[in-house]
């Protein structure tokens, strides 16, 4: 019954859906994990890096984190093809309100623009949504730390923390209990704190695998005070498998309180 | 209205054609028209005056043995009015790149801005910071792009390439490029600052001795120079960072 509504991007289905507006939601769910999560200081980003190949040689720093302008950096889930596009396009028009306004760009005009641009895509026929998911973390002088979810639907909303990627809903569950925050009683995590959530959870979407320094890249923003300017710092291999080993001492350590108290 | 003679003014502007009462705008026009003009009238003399010449501006870069200097004035005048005596003209695109504009000053103001877009853009995708000599070209191409309506800036780069050497380039206003080895200027007192340069320029000088000449040669030029001066601020370009200094001298 789908496959009559489901090749054109401007037809919608006799249940009022958008097929492939959908389907290009499912290309991402495929892809390497992000997590994003808002820290009392600062906001982290984590990826699973899934290198296809030991052979290849990527000339950029990363494939999955891409900085779109001095306060506003993102990673990437879905069609890196489509994601250089749409990077290209965000950093464009960071650049150009800057130009105009001679103030950076508020984040959430940023993520607003970027989705604007996505969905003109799945009304205007001829083109497929890009397939791509991003995590925009950035820091502006009006909301302070924030962090967006866009998805192929032009749809964008701001989180605390969340997932995206292969195992996201996995990833989102173990959030939801783990992420303390005032309205729940508990407290923002510290970036220590939310680094070490992080990897918690990649552990848990890694489908059996553990992480480690090789397979994940953490990223943390923050902001510099003193220059006023914003601080993208990607760990090195050293830093994060501290992270990583931190992790691993905490969770053998609750394993062993667990075999003591039964 | 009567005038002395008793006739009316209306009888009058028939007969005389010089007492025509026209709109500012009309008499700006035919003012345009001839260099200069005596009018009865008014008894001022008004002059056509270069577009590049409307605020004034004196800049001047050198190179040293692994070290650039580039030099500024501060002054910004509307004509012989004189309007700001810190207006900055020399602008940091890296820690190793300077770019000084002289010209119109709103145009000063917007390439600096498209600069930093550019360089911001630049840094962005390519993961490095840009070279002196692509930031010339780029520059270039940015005025030859208003080749029949352009950007009345004319450009000074002066920086370190990533081998230390240091790199001097102008342009006119429309982007034709002149890399040199020794000094380059722009300004409303070009003739004084290349007479200064020629005279106290040596090769291989080091930080402190550029910074002496520039300073010398960009003081002596702006002080027989209407239009720039009110003193000036120097930047000094090494390996390892830049010392910029504030000068003071004639405040006229």
């Amino acid at each position: 019954m789908a496959r009559r509504y489901d090749s054109s991007t401007t037809t919608f289905s006799p249940e009022g859906r958008l097929h492939q507006v959908e389907y290009a939601i499912e290309a991402i769910n495929n892809a390497g994990t992000c997590i994003g999560i808002l820290a009392s200081d600062g906001i982290v980003l984590a990826t699973e890096k899934r290198s296809t190949s030991s052979l290849l040689a990527v000339p950029k720093t990363s494939d999955k984190t891409y900085p779109l302008s001095s306060h506003i950096t993102c990673c990437v889930a879905g069609l890196t093809a489509d994601a250089n596009m749409l990077i290209d396009q965000a950093r464009l028009r960071a650049g150009q309100y800057e130009y105009q306004y001679q103030h950076s760009i508020p984040v959430e005009q940023l993520v607003e623009h970027v989705c604007n641009y996505k969905h003109s895509y799945t009304q205007y026929g001829g083109l497929r949504p890009f397939g791509v998911s991003f995590l925009l973390a950035g820091w502006d002088p009006i909301h302070k730390y924030q962090l967006y979810q866009t998805d192929p639907s032009g749809n964008y909303s701001g989180w605390k923390a969340t997932v995206i990627g292969s195992n996201n809903q996995a990833g989102k569950s173990l959030l939801k209990t783990e992420y303390g925050d005032e309205s729940e009683g508990g407290t923002m995590p510290t970036i220590n704190e939310a680094l070490k959530l992080a990897i918690k959870v990649l552990n848990k979407t890694m489908d059996g695998t553990l992480a480690s320094s090789e397979k994940v890249e953490l990223l943390v923003l923050t902001r510099d005070e003193e220059l006023d300017e914003c601080v993208h710092k990607i760990l090195s291999e050293v830093e994060s498998q501290a992270i990583v080993q931190e992790v691993e001492k905490e969770a053998a350590a609750e394993a062993a309180a667990t075999v003591v108290v039964s | 209205a009567r005038n002395k003679k008793g006739t009316r003014n209306e009888t009058r502007e028939r007969k005389d054609q010089s007492h025509l009462r026209i709109s500012r705008e009309l008499f700006e026009y035919y003012v345009s028209r001839n260099k200069s003009i005596f009018s009865r009238r008014y008894r001022i003399k008004f002059e056509e005056m270069s577009i590049l010449e409307y605020n004034g501006a004196a800049i001047i870069a050198m190179a040293g043995k692994n070290c650039v200097g580039i030099a500024s004035d501060n002054r910004l005048g509307i004509q012989a009015q004189t309007v700001a005596m810190d207006f900055k003209k020399v602008f940091k695109i890296t820690d190793r790149l300077y770019v000084g504009l002289a010209g119109l000053a709103t145009d000063v103001q917007t390439l600096e801005q498209m600069l930093r877009f550019r360089n911001n853009l630049y840094e962005l995708r390519e993961e490095r910071k840009m070279s002196p000599k692509v930031l010339s070209n780029l520059l270039s191409h940015l005025l030859y792009e208003k080749r029949f309506g352009p950007w009345f800036v004319e450009p000074v780069i002066a920086g370190l390439d990533d081998k230390g050497n240091p790199y001097l380039s102008t342009m006119d206003l429309i982007g034709a490029q002149c890399e040199t080895k020794d000094f380059v200027v722009s300004g409303t007192c070009t003739g004084n600052m290349y007479g200064m340069c020629e005279t106290l320029f040596r090769p291989n000088m080091d930080a402190e001795d550029l910074f002496e000449t520039l300073a010398q040669a960009l003081m002596s030029s702006t002080d027989r120079d209407a239009l720039s001066g009110w003193g000036g601020v120097v930047h000094i370009i090494t390996p390892e960072g830049v010392i910029s200094r504030e000068l003071k001298g004639r405040q006229d």
